[in-house]
């Protein structure tokens, strides 16, 4: 499928600061149901942000984006998030957008190149981020082969079960791999 | 090749059996999983989703997966009974022989209490302090729910080697905890991510100083400056530690000589002050002194940072025969059943008691928050982990951090006061 990195994305910007933490996107200790927190989340920043975002909304944010405890974003991408481009990922929010095939970019300087409200293209292919209103462009970093499978597979669950029933027809178990 | 702390870890548990530098991407083997089933999202779901029609088919080894129910210990609500008890219907079908089921605590805590982690190991954690195990030497890490799926099934996954921060402490070990002071002070002057994605390698003359429990304190605290791992070498206190915990044999890590550091950074303790972060991110620091007469409404000392002996300790000494100040709630919960042990043989507890303070059952809860809620308008300072808006309750509280002493001095002042001037009598 590879949709979500090689399909060139375009929308509306929302635009955040450094150090957005995960307390501030998925607060699920207050609001336990997914329902819940799509009425929550980044509110703290942005406290029209649930009623407001649309799909195909785009999340440009800047350094240190997802610092904080380990916990996805899926709840952007049920809000609608089309994708996060940010200046730099914390660790561990980047892992979680990888192993769940959420559209996730690290181009250093996408701050500079955009203002909340306008359009910002995303096209992962060319490695480009791009202000079509300005024509100002930085570029994004590619992923290596093993996380573009991951992303292709539609996350790493479902990467896991490729393997697995991969090993299963060729070893005939349960999939162990021989040793 | 010289390498550094992290590139040596993970060119030997390398599954292409290679070296591998800074920037490398490898799949690697792993040593142990730390696995604290979540409850919004089980591994069942997961498995469901990704194709898994009965959930996870096993686990790779059952001696290397760890269960702790430590988040939810003891249950508050009928949703997270039923959530821990999925949790061990999973656990006794997948027949995981380490399960720390009926036992409060936190999670990494117990790890390290029961010496399910050992210097050299690669070990993985659905929970971002997992690093913490670092401190005895271990190569530790969180990881998210998806990697630990894989994890479970494979005992593999992917990493990028991290480059590394070499950060050399050095001076004396007052008579009093400053580990926390030291963190603070790191994410003040070089920014709370300056570790991204980097290996954090300790050195310097005051690490042989360090207690574990400090050690623990700074490796657990190497998420907040963003890093992968935070690794303290191994000496006879490690030594000391781990062999009263497992028989296990273990080959620890220390870095070559000449090993390629992005960045060296110094820090002698003895010139630091007291500090502390003012709401809302672990990089807002200043000096406790900045911050002052602040009047606080609660006090907390404990999480994975700081609820361990040494930290309880320097508050029973600094409320020793006093009270805690009129309208503060003074909340201390140790990480595990091991350290309250500790701690009440010691006689903290009925010190802290009688000062005023409560003490809570050892677990993640004062740190969620699941007790000790905020509400609008309220200051807490808190030796936990983390200060975000909304993290202990109303988001129009204020939570600082600080080190433990801190907490004690300002638990019995009723406001934020700069400890150096009760240091003399402690
Ligand atoms: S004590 Fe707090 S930071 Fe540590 S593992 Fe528990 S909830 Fe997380």
């Amino acid at each position: 499928m590879l949709g979500t990195l090689n399909k060139p994305i375009s929308g509306r910007v929302w635009k955040f600061g450094d150090s957005i933490e995960t307390d501030a996107i998925n607060p699920y200790y207050r609001y336990p149901t997914m329902e819940e927190l799509k009425q929550h989340t980044m509110e703290v920043y942005r406290p029209e942000f649930p009623r407001a975002v649309r799909a195909g909304d785009v999340m440009v944010a800047g350094k240190n984006f997802g610092c904080g405890s380990s916990r996805p974003g899926l709840v952007l991408r049920e809000v609608g998030i089309a994708a996060i481009v940010a200046e730099s990922v914390a660790r561990l929010f980047l892992r979680n957008s990888i192993g769940r095939a959420i559209p996730i970019f690290v181009a250093p300087g996408v701050t500079e190149i955009i203002e909340d409200g306008e359009t910002l293209d995303v096209d992962y292919r060319a490695g480009l981020v791009r202000n079509p209103k300005s024509g100002k462009q930085v570029g994004l970093r590619k992923y290596p082969p093993m996380i573009e499978r991951i992303f292709e597979c539609g996350g790493l669950p479902e990467f896991a079960y490729r393997r697995f029933l991969t090993e299963a027809a060729t070893k005939g178990n349960d999939g162990q791999r021989a040793v | 090749m010289a390498l550094t702390m992290a590139e040596k870890l993970l060119s030997r548990h390398n599954l292409a059996d290679r070296e591998v530098r800074a920037g490398d991407f490898l799949e690697a083997r792993i040593d142990g999983a730390m696995c604290h089933y979540h409850a919004s999202e089980p591994m069942v779901e997961m498995a469901q989703q990704a194709g898994f029609k009965d959930g996870l088919p096993r686990v790779w080894d059952k001696d290397r997966v760890f269960v702790l129910l430590d988040h939810h210990q003891p249950t508050l609500t009928q949703k997270l009974a039923d959530e821990n008890a999925l949790v061990r219907r999973e656990v006794e079908r997948l027949g995981i022989r380490c399960f720390h089921d009926s036992e409060p605590g936190i999670a990494h805590q117990m790890m390290l209490d029961y010496g399910l982690v050992r210097p050299g190991e690669l070990v993985v954690g659905n929970d971002s302090h997992t690093i913490g195990y670092g401190a005895i030497n271990a190569g530790s890490t969180g990881i998210t729910r998806s990697d630990m799926f894989y994890v479970l099934l494979y005992g593999e996954l992917w990493f990028q080697v991290p480059s590394s921060v070499r950060v050399v402490l050095n001076g004396h070990q007052p008579r009093y905890p400053i580990a926390k002071d030291i963190v603070l002070y790191l994410a003040g002057k070089y920014g709370e991510d300056f570790a991204q994605s980097m290996s954090v390698e300790f050195s310097g003359a005051l690490v042989p100083q360090l207690s574990i429990d400090s050690r623990m304190c700074l490796s657990t605290h190497g998420v907040e400056i963003g890093a992968k791992f935070a690794m303290f070498p191994a000496d006879a206190a490690t030594d000391t530690f781990v062999k009263a915990r497992t028989g296990a044999s273990y080959e620890p890590l220390a870095p070559d000589a000449g090993a390629d550091y992005e960045n060296t950074i110094e820090l002698n303790v003895d010139e630091m002050p007291f500090m502390l972060a003012k709401p809302h991110q672990f990089g807002n620091v200043a000096p406790v002194s900045d911050a002052a007469g602040t009047r606080i409404h609660q006090a907390q000392i404990g999480s994975c940072a700081n609820g361990r002996f040494e930290d309880i300790e320097i508050a029973a000494r600094v409320l020793d025969g006093k009270k805690v100040a009129k309208g503060v709630r003074f909340l201390i919960s140790p990480a595990s059943q091991q350290v309250y042990l500790q701690c009440l043989k010691a006689g903290l507890v009925e010190t802290l008691v009688a000062a005023g303070a409560q003490v809570v059952t050892p677990g993640c809860g004062l740190c969620q928050p699941r007790v000790g809620f905020l509400s609008d308008g309220e200051v807490c300072i808190t030796a936990t982990t983390r200060n975000f808006k909304g993290r202990k309750g109303s988001p129009n509280a204020e939570i600082y951090l600080g080190g433990p002493l801190t907490v004690a001095a300002a638990a019995l002042a009723g406001e934020i006061v700069d400890p150096r001037e009760m240091c003399d009598g402690l």
